[in-house]
């Protein structure tokens, strides 16, 4: 009985232990961000959430420190520059969200060979000793074009906008629709436009090609350029057809408007800015010995009809819709990855 | 052919002509409405923008203004900040956005002069400060133009977009700016030679200086008027415009050496150029062959309007 007693009282130190144990060993710990673009909502939406969660994580004593770097003209060589100084700065781990999925390899290799922990989110790095924390974006194409299909079971003409040409972002989430549109043959896509992810582009694209177009039944779409394609379809004075959105505030701000005059209905698909402080947590569970898996995938954020109100309510004006993560999703997350 | 070189606009008038016919031909000519009211508005942005940089370009080799795109984020993030969305503040906003073109324009010229930097570079640093100050003045937030003011940018009379209108009356201002007053006088002479320009009696600086402001107070103009036309203003808005507007300068028959420009031209090469994006894109081309063809047509624009370089 008493045996039995000590052994519960010892194994619930343990497990108390655990948690403050994981933390003990990262105290000394610095962590960077390298960062390759900061000119869009987005990504400032990412570096505030990175901000907001590592700040308290730095006063706490989990970390010794979090520092957040961007790089100014958006280019591999000058990130892999950043990089090289961020390991001569000593950091014991470099959260990288990359400007290219293989030219900052050298870059990283250098990183891992100096015994720095590289973990790469968003905008991944193909060298094996980093880790990656991807999106599914073929997925995100494909879910697109199956919403369509539910809505729309007799098919249709779909305008596809598309994001910057030559990312390997572009390449993925158009595979999927493609995919998406040869398993559902009922759909065409009867034009095609590079949006670049920014709404104003999107609108002068869609502008241009929409006098020559069919009427449309479904627009499919890459995230921040929903609402610049539903401005130039309404300024065309056209019926407007179901908008795929991107989680940006002003296109989930013009559906709610939409749904209340006319009970427009749509979804919205985009990864979380936030996915950065996942990051932030992998790699501080990794400096602390923890075994993680070098893949680890993480869902899109998705706003459908219902979750709309609630969305909107947590969203800034003009930002992204966003999750933050904790210490225990990024648990959960590499639990699910094992 | 002498009374085609003395208007070098011409080609760049012609090319959009083409382009606009084979777009046409896609629909049997069933988009024309569309079609010609949307290369309108989207060129009139070019035209504003463009033809500050004609301007600077005009003075010589060397002379180039860079921080056209991030001015025009800044004047429009702040513009549209300070209204709020309220239209009783239209007019400050306004004053505003042309009160940040005045402040970019001297700070320009004070790197160019006070420092020595070559343009290219001055503007060039001068474009990371103010993106910097716009990433920094609201974060990226898009706040919503009040709605007379929306109205107005994606309203149009007789069909006629306002945009265009409006960009109408700066190149008609710029027209007469250029060849008819002593300062479009002073910038030409400038721009064939500044020392003698200097020897002439010419207020050389004061010239200079004024063109990098007029060039900067244009840019926030198309910066105001592009985020109230698309709703809001984003941090990346102005990026298409840095090499748009040395395009529509150089294809629309300015001389890029200087001391030679041409006010048509730019809207030409305006409508041109959009219309170039549209035509590939209505005729279902992708990415990367869309790419080389608008580099190949605009090369054999500029070659062919080219042939007046013959009389060097």
């Amino acid at each position: 009985m008493k045996f039995t007693q000590m052994l519960l009282a010892s194994a619930a130190i343990a497990a108390a232990a655990i948690p403050t144990a994981t933390f003990a060993q990262t105290e000394d710990a610095r962590i960077a961000l390298s960062n390759n673009y900061a000119g869009n909502s987005w990504r400032q939406a990412m570096l505030t959430s990175w901000e907001t969660v590592t700040a308290p994580a730095v006063d706490e004593g989990i970390v010794a420190a979090a520092d957040a770097f961007t790089t100014a003209e958006n280019q591999a060589t000058e990130q892999a520059a950043q990089i090289q100084n961020l390991i001569l700065q000593g950091y014991d781990a470099i959260v990288v969200n990359a400007a290219s999925p293989t030219a900052l390899n050298g870059a990283v290799r250098e990183a891992c060979d100096a015994g720095v922990t590289v973990v790469s989110f968003d905008g991944v790095v193909t060298e094996p000793c980093a880790w990656r924390i991807a999106v599914d974006f073929q997925q995100m194409g494909r879910d697109q074009v199956a919403y369509l299909a539910q809505r729309l079971p007799d098919g249709g003409n779909l305008l596809e906008i598309r994001g910057l040409a030559g990312v390997f972002v572009d390449d993925e989430i158009h595979a999927g629709i493609t995919a998406g549109v040869e398993a559902n043959s009922q759909f065409d896509v009867v034009g095609s436009v590079n949006g670049d992810w920014a709404q104003d582009v999107a609108q002068r694209a869609v502008a241009g090609l929409l006098p020559s177009l069919p009427e449309i039944d479904g627009v499919v779409t890459q995230g921040g350029d929903g609402y610049g394609a539903a401005q130039a379809i309404e300024a065309a004075g056209r019926d407007i057809p179901i908008i795929i959105m991107g989680n940006r505030q002003d296109e989930m701000a013009w559906w709610r408007d939409q749904r209340d005059a006319n009970g427009y209905e749509t979804i919205s698909l985009s990864i979380a800015p936030g996915v950065s402080t996942l990051a932030f947590w992998v790699a501080q569970q990794i400096l602390a010995g923890e075994e993680v898996p070098q893949d680890l995938v993480v869902p899109f954020l998705t706003v459908t009809q219902d979750t709309l109100d609630e969305a909107l309510e947590t969203t800034p004006e003009g930002g992204v819709a966003n999750v933050e993560y904790s210490l225990e999703d990024a648990q959960a997350v590499i639990a699910a990855a094992q | 052919m002498t009374a085609l070189s003395r208007m070098p606009w011409i080609w760049s008038f012609l090319a959009a002509g083409i382009v606009w016919v084979i777009t046409l031909m896609f629909t049997g000519g069933a988009s024309i409405v569309g079609l010609t009211q949307a290369t309108l508005t989207f060129a009139a942005f070019s035209v504003i923008v463009g033809t500050g940089q004609m301007f600077v370009i005009t003075l010589g080799p060397g002379n180039i203004d860079l921080s056209i795109p991030a001015t025009m984020t800044l004047a429009g993030t702040v513009a549209l900040k300070l209204m709020g969305g309220d239209s009783g503040l239209i007019v400050p906003g306004f004053l505003v956005a042309i009160a940040i073109g005045l402040g970019v324009g001297v700070a320009n010229y004070a790197l160019i002069k006070l420092l020595r930097i070559p343009p290219i570079i001055a503007t060039l640093a001068m474009s990371f400060i103010i993106q910097s100050a716009a990433i920094w003045s609201n974060r990226g937030l898009r706040i919503r133009p009040p709605e007379i003011l929306g109205d107005f940018a994606i309203g149009s009379v007789l069909g006629v977009p306002n945009v265009a209108i409006l960009a109408l009356v700066v190149t008609v201002l710029a027209y007469v700016a250029l060849e008819k007053s002593l300062y479009g006088r002073w910038i030409l002479a400038i721009g064939q030679n500044i020392r003698a320009a200097r020897m002439a009696g010419i207020p050389v600086d004061g010239v200079r200086c004024g063109t990098y402001v007029l060039c900067a107070v244009l840019a926030s103009l198309g910066g105001y008027f592009l985020a109230s036309f698309s709703g809001g203003a984003a941090l990346n808005m102005g990026a298409e415009y840095l090499l748009m507007s040395i395009a529509v300068v150089v294809i629309g028959g300015t001389s890029v050496a200087g001391g030679d420009s041409n006010v048509p031209g730019i809207w030409g090469a305006s409508l041109f150029m959009f219309l170039v994006v549209s035509m590939l894109n209505t005729y279902g081309f992708d990415a990367g062959f869309r790419m080389i063809m608008t580099g190949l047509i605009i090369i054999g624009v500029i070659v062919t309007a080219g042939g007046r370089t013959v009389r060097f």
